[in-house]
């Protein structure tokens, strides 16, 4: 094994800790276990930022050098990073650690996958001519922001519905150390709204590459209609907040169901007929 | 009435949710121009049923296309009715002694300081100046009273996002209307003028003809390719008006139509080196294709290709010829590896003469190498509505910004004495990001509260 798919195995286990120590500090409310979930997430982010920069450096000592985030196992592993990534600012812009337990699980999972599963091959590959593209690396980096700060609004949007469950009496104590409904669902807004954004330049900036590939900017591959499908989702959740008692609940509802079509946009649609999958 | 159905919010959800349920149907039921083979799975009275109802084809039916007319509808409509009260917004300072802002204020809006208060009012009047672009004073009996905004142009940041998708809507019906997409195949040395365009793969004259000089696939050491390369020549009038390479990803324009390197192939038969000698003489070399004919000048004989083969009869390459001269008639397979065959067999040329190079006296064939015959598949597009597209997609980003990231900060502030000191109230006012006023709220209440 080489080493960069060594230490990214490792950064798996990391997140795996980290994810447990957030759900840990949820369930007992103790700061000792979220300082642990912060501090290992962080060193997770840092070792993984190491790991890539490796694979980066790896691939140009094979010279076949290009960035690492041209197949399935790559953009998984970029998937996490920029889950972990967002995620730590958000923590330390609201400076609260609530939300851990509901995020970094996602990353964890992704790399769980890259790194387990063995239908994802980890080796460095050169590049196919179709992907020897800038527009690619750009249109990669800004799809898996966008999918990452969708995936917080996602947790968020779980958050949301079981803070619902709270009652006076009996219930789960944990519940009791989230933030205030309303303060959820304004991250939720702000998550959709940046991941909204990106989202819509990950569509443009695939358009452009399209287009110098392919020759059309829009040619309805299922890729490129489900990722028009997750974006009038989420354009209909900003919309709906304007509509009267569309606050709360539904768009908790909407940001889970708008992050099911982003999984799907990303792994779902190499099930379906079409011409070409990505990845 | 039909304005008012025509402008809600409603509708437009309504509208996003259906297209997207629409745009999941189209993934789902295999369309007709996309992926072929799936397509013919489905009975045929299934596919006669779908194809009634447009789903075989949905992005481009009238179900789509109503959808998209009526969004364009919502939003024009929507923009035109809300735009005077943002126009509002923007454009209309507030009269200045209104009692209104200041009235319930809450305490922590108030700060009392010792200070005179024309000089007070003298430096609050300073630091508004240099924060707020837009600024008004008014005095009164007793106050003063300043008003200030900034971002003002939040306001037009929906107008500028919604406005982005209908030149965006625009764009994709030039393109629809105006533009061709086609592709065309081309063997190495051939040329055309003609393609194939549109889902229905009529044919379509240009203004000049393409020609494919060479094709070429480059690997790396994995055996994955590396480079797809056809190198073209554009003629017009039989004169050569472009040429160049066209790569994946480096499509070429000529007179305003995009060629783009999309697919190859190659073409049954292909092209044989071979060198013939005959005793005393020097050989000859020559490159021939499938069914080629020459003559042996000598004795006039004449050769033709009849076979090209990559590996026939697992012996590798080889060519069969067919020799006509005044005095016989024969067929002869030449082998590349012939040496190598003699070598294992070792009276293969007894056994099977047609086998002999050298049969056909006094003339020794010899086949260097087989070359393929490559086609390069282009695809060939004309789209007038890229530009327009582009610029929408351009503002829609730039929409965003306005939108998402600037606020229309209102600031009220009023000097006035009270009980021999100075009040000084602030009110402020935002259409969104509450967190960004209460930071100037705050920033504004510190420094006014440091006295003289
Ligand atoms: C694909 C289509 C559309 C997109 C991408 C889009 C995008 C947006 C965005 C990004 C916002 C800002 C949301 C926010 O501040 O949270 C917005 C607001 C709004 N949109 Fe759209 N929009 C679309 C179609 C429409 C249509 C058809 C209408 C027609 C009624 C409409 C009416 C509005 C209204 C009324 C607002 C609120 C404006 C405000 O007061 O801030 N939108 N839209």
């Amino acid at each position: 094994m080489i080493i960069n798919t060594t230490i990214l195995s490792w950064v798996t286990f990391i997140y795996f800790g980290s994810a447990t120590f957030y759900i840990f500090r949820m369930v007992t409310g103790k700061e000792f276990w979220g300082a642990l979930a912060s501090w290992s997430a962080l060193a997770g982010l840092i070792a993984q930022t190491a790991g890539l920069i490796l694979r980066w450096f790896e691939s140009y000592k094979m010279g076949i050098g290009h960035a690492p985030l041209s197949n399935l196992y790559e953009s998984l592993i970029f998937f996490a990073w920029t889950i972990v990534f967002l995620y730590l600012i958000v923590e330390w812009r609201i400076k609260s650690r609530n939300i851990g337990a509901f995020v970094i699980p996602f990353a964890f999972l992704s790399m769980a996958f890259a790194s387990f599963s063995p239908n994802v091959n980890t080796r460095i590959q050169p590049l196919i001519p179709a992907l020897q593209s800038n527009w690619l690396i750009s249109h990669v980096i800004t799809c898996f922001f966008g999918y990452a700060a969708l995936a917080i609004a996602c947790g968020l949007g779980f958050m949301y519905l079981l803070k619902g469950l709270e009652k006076e009496e009996n219930s789960a104590p944990f519940l009791r150390f989230f933030p205030r409904r309303e303060i959820l669902d304004e991250l939720t807004y702000h998550s959709v709204v940046i991941g909204f954004i990106f989202l819509t330049l990950g569509i443009i900036t695939g358009s452009v590459w399209a287009y110098s590939a392919w020759g059309s900017y829009w040619s309805w591959d299922p890729k490129e209609t489900w990722s028009l499908i997750t974006w009038l989702i989420y354009a209909a959740m900003l919309h709906s907040r304007f509509l009267r008692g569309w606050k709360g609940k539904r768009m908790a509802i909407m940001s889970i169901i708008g992050f099911v079509s982003v999984l799907f946009t990303y792994f779902g649609v190499n099930y379906l007929p079409g011409l070409h999958s990505y990845f | 009435m039909l304005l008012s159905f025509l402008s809600s919010l409603k509708l437009t959800i309504t509208l996003l949710i259906i297209i997207a349920a629409l745009s999941i149907l189209g993934t789902v039921i295999p369309q007709e121009y996309g992926a072929g083979e799936s397509f013919t799975r489905m009975s045929p009275g299934l596919v006669k049923t779908f194809r009634s109802l447009q789903l075989l084809d949905l992005y481009h039916s009238v179900w789509f296309i109503i959808l998209m007319c009526l969004l364009s509808l919502n939003l024009i409509a929507c923009s035109l009715k809300r735009f005077p009260t943002s126009w509002k917004l923007f454009a209309v300072t507030p009269s200045l002694d209104r009692a209104r802002p200041f009235k319930d204020l809450p305490p922590d809006n108030i700060v009392m300081i010792e200070g005179e208060q024309n000089e007070t009012a003298s430096r609050v009047e300073h630091l508004l100046m240099k924060r707020y672009k837009r600024f008004r004073s008014k005095d009164t009996d007793t106050a003063t009273i300043f008003y200030g905004e900034k971002g003002p142009y939040s306001h037009f940041g929906v107008y500028i996002v919604h406005a982005s998708i209908l030149i965006i809507i625009a764009g994709t019906i030039i393109g629809s209307l105006w533009g061709f997409g086609g592709f065309v195949n081309l063997a190495e040395g051939e040329s055309t003028d003609t393609v194939y365009v549109g889902r229905k793969k009529s044919l379509k004259k240009l203004d000049y003809a393409v020609r494919c000089d060479k094709f070429c696939i480059t690997y790396y050491d994995n055996g994955m390719p590396k480079e797809y390369r056809s190198d073209l020549s554009f003629l017009e009038n039989n004169a050569v008006i472009f040429q160049g390479p066209l790569l994946v990803n480096h499509p070429v324009t000529v007179k305003g139509i995009k060629f783009y390197q999309a697919s190859y192939g190659t073409i049954p038969g292909g092209r044989a080196h071979m060198t013939i000698t005959r005793e005393k003489y020097k050989a000859t070399t020559l490159t021939v294709n499938l069914k080629d004919s020459f003559y042996l000048k000598e004795d006039g004989a004449k050769v033709t290709i009849q076979r090209v083969e990559e590996n026939f009869m697992s012996m590798g390459p080889a060519v069969l010829l067919s020799i006509h001269s005044s005095e016989t008639n024969m067929q002869l397979w030449v082998f590349k590896d012939i040496e190598k065959m003699k070598h294992i067999i070792p009276n293969l040329l007894q056994k099977v003469p047609k086998f002999n190079p050298g049969l056909f006296k006094p003339y020794y064939f010899k086949l260097n190498s087989i070359a393929q015959t490559y086609y390069t598949g282009l695809q060939v597009s004309y789209d007038p509505g890229v530009s327009t597209v582009a610029i929408g997609a351009f503002f829609i980003v730039i929409g965003f910004f306005f939108t998402f990231f600037s606020s229309h900060k209102r600031l009220w502030v009023r000097v006035d004495e009270l009980e021999g000191k100075t009040r000084i109230m602030v009110s402020a006012q935002s259409n969104k990001d509450p967190v960004g006023l209460e930071r100037e709220r705050e920033y504004l209440l510190r420094h006014f509260k440091k006295g003289p």
